[in-house]
C-alpha cells in the first residue's frame, strides 16, 4: 500500500503486526528510536533533519497510545473503521491454534439441533 | 533443489563484496552443492586472488571475445571441490564497456549454466552492467559496512536500481515519456519516490499500479560487513526499515558479518579465509546466511518476477 509518511499508522511507524505484544510494541519503540535518534547513521544521505524530528514526535505519540490498553482499543476500533485489517497469512501453518480451538463453542450435532427443535424438555 | 543465482554487489568498494561472495562459495561448495562464482567484477576483478589462485586462462574476457564457446568452458576447477571459477580478466577497457550484446549474451549463459549455484561479484558503483547483473540474480545481496560513506553509497545503490527496474519496466510497456518525469522527481529528496508514485496514481492509475508493482518485485537482501557491536548490527535493521519506508522496497535484513583482523592475514597469505577459520564469528555469520537463503520457504517465496532487458 502506497503510503507517505504522515499517513503510517502507528503500527507501521513501529515496524510491529497489530496483533503485537506489548514487549514487541516495547521492542519496535526501542529499535525506532535507535533508528531516527539524533546523528543516526541509518538516516545518513536519505532523510532530512526536519523530517527525523517530525517522525520522532509521532513515534512518541504512537509509544504512548499504545502502551495504554484504553487507548490501544480505541485506536484499534478508529483505525478498523477506516480500513478493514487482514492479519498477515503465514506460508505454512506452523501450529494450530489451540487456544482458539478450546474456546470456540462445541458444535451441536444434526441430530441434537432436531432434538431441541423438536423435544420440549429433553 | 532449484537454481539460484546469488548477486553480491554494493554502493562503494571495499565493503567486502568479493569477501562474501568467495567465502559463501566455500561455504555452499562444502556442503556437496556444486557452485560456479563469476567474477562479474568488471573494473576490477580480484575474487581470484581472495581463492588463493593466480590470473590465468580461461577467463571471462575469453568467453566475452568468443576465444571460448560458452560460460561453461571458462569456469575452471579450483582446488576446491565442488567449486569452480570464472576469472575476471586482465584486460579491462574491453570488458568494463562491454556492447549491450554480449552482455544480455552473457546473462543468458549464467542463466542456463547447468550448476544449482552461480554466485555473481559485482563490481562498485551503478553503471547499467552492475544493475543489471544484480537485478536478474535471485537473491541478491546488497554489502555495506557501518560507514557514513558506505551507508550513503548503499542507499544511491538502492536508488540506481530502483530506477533501473522502473526504466524497464516503462520501456517495456513503452510509456518512455514516463521516465524524463521519473528523473526529475526521484533525485530531489526522501519522499520524491512517493512523490513520484502519487502523481502517477492520480494521472494514470493502471501504469502506476504496474510500475508500484515492479517496485515491490525487487527484494534485495542487506548485509552489515565489519560490524564492530550491537550497534553496528542495529544500524543494519535500521537501515532495512529505512529503505522499506523511504524507498517503497521489500528489503530484508539479513545480518552482520562481525570484523576479524584474520581476514587480512588471510588475504595476505594469500589463502582463503573460510576453510582456515570455520569457527570464527565471520564464518558462522557467513554460513547463518546462507541456510537462511538456500533453505527459507520464504525466501522461495520472494522469487523477484523475470526481468527482461530490451534489445538495445
Amino acid at each position: 500500500m502506497l503510503k507517505k509518511i504522515e499517513d503510517w499508522n502507528y503500527y507501521e511507524l513501529l515496524s510491529v503486526e497489530r496483533t503485537a505484544s506489548q514487549d514487541e510494541i516495547w521492542e519496535g519503540y526501542q529499535a525506532a528510536l535507535s533508528t531516527y535518534k539524533d546523528g543516526s547513521l541509518a538516516l545518513y544521505g536519505l532523510v532530512s533533519e526536519a523530517e527525523r524530528g517530525l517522525i520522532l514526535e509521532r513515534l512518541q505519540e504512537a509509544f504512548q497510545t499504545l502502551r495504554d490498553p484504553a487507548k490501544r482499543k480505541e485506536y484499534d476500533l478508529a483505525l478498523l473503521r477506516h480500513a478493514p485489517y487482514f492479519p498477515p497469512q503465514a506460508a505454512f501453518r506452523k501450529s494450530v491454534g489451540k487456544l482458539e480451538i478450546e474456546e470456540a463453542p462445541a458444535r451441536k450435532s444434526f441430530w441434537a439441533r432436531l432434538k431441541r427443535r423438536f423435544v420440549k424438555n429433553p | 533443489m532449484d537454481k539460484r543465482i546469488w548477486a553480491i554487489g554494493g554502493g562503494k568498494g571495499g565493503t567486502g563484496k568479493s569477501f562474501v561472495a568467495a567465502n559463501l562459495g566455500l561455504h555452499l561448495a562444502s556442503l556437496d552443492r556444486e557452485v560456479v562464482l563469476i567474477d562479474a567484477d568488471l573494473g576490477a576483478p580480484n575474487l581470484h586472488t581472495l581463492l588463493g589462485i593466480k590470473p590465468s586462462h580461461p577467463d571471462l574476457g575469453d568467453f566475452l571475445t568468443g576465444a571460448v564457446p560458452s560460460l561453461e568452458d571458462a569456469a575452471v576447477e579450483t582446488s576446491f571441490r565442488n567449486l569452480r571459477l570464472v576469472k575476471g580478466t586482465e584486460n579491462i577497457l574491453f570488458v568494463a564497456n562491454i556492447a549491450h550484446f554480449r552482455k544480455l549474451r552473457l546473462l543468458r549463459q549464467i542463466r542456463q549454466l547447468p550448476t544449482p549455484n552461480v554466485i555473481l561479484d559485482l563490481g562498485t558503483g551503478s553503471s547499467f552492467n552492475t544493475l543489471d547483473f544484480f537485478l536478474s540474480a535471485n537473491p541478491g545481496l546488497v554489502v555495506t559496512t557501518p560507514d557514513p560513506t558506505a551507508v550513503e553509497n548503499t542507499y544511491l545503490f538502492l536508488k540506481s536500481c530502483i530506477m533501473r527496474v522502473l526504466k524497464l519496466y516503462m520501456d517495456h510497456y513503452k510509456i518512455r515519456d514516463l521516465h524524463q518525469k521519473m528523473l526529475d522527481q526521484i533525485e530531489k529528496n526522501s519522499q520524491s519516490l512517493y512523490s513520484f508514485f502519487k502523481s502517477l496514481m492520480e494521472t494514470d492509475r493502471s501504469y502506476g499500479t504496474i510500475l508500484y508493482r515492479a517496485l515491490r518485485g525487487f527484494r534485495p537482501c542487506l548485509v552489515m560487513n565489519k560490524s564492530r557491536g550491537e550497534n553496528d548490527v542495529l544500524l543494519g535493521r535500521s537501515m532495512a526499515d529505512v529503505a522499506r519506508k523511504y524507498l517503497l522496497i521489500d528489503m530484508k535484513y539479513l545480518g552482520a558479518i562481525p570484523y576479524d583482523k584474520d581476514v587480512q592475514e588471510s588475504l595476505r597469505a594469500l589463502r582463503p579465509y573460510y576453510p582456515q577459520h570455520r569457527d570464527s564469528p565471520a564464518a558462522r555469520a557467513i554460513r547463518q546466511m546462507s541456510e537462511e537463503l538456500a533453505y527459507s520457504i520464504e525466501f522461495t517465496l520472494r522469487t523477484p518476477p523475470e526481468i527482461r532487458l530490451p534489445d538495445a
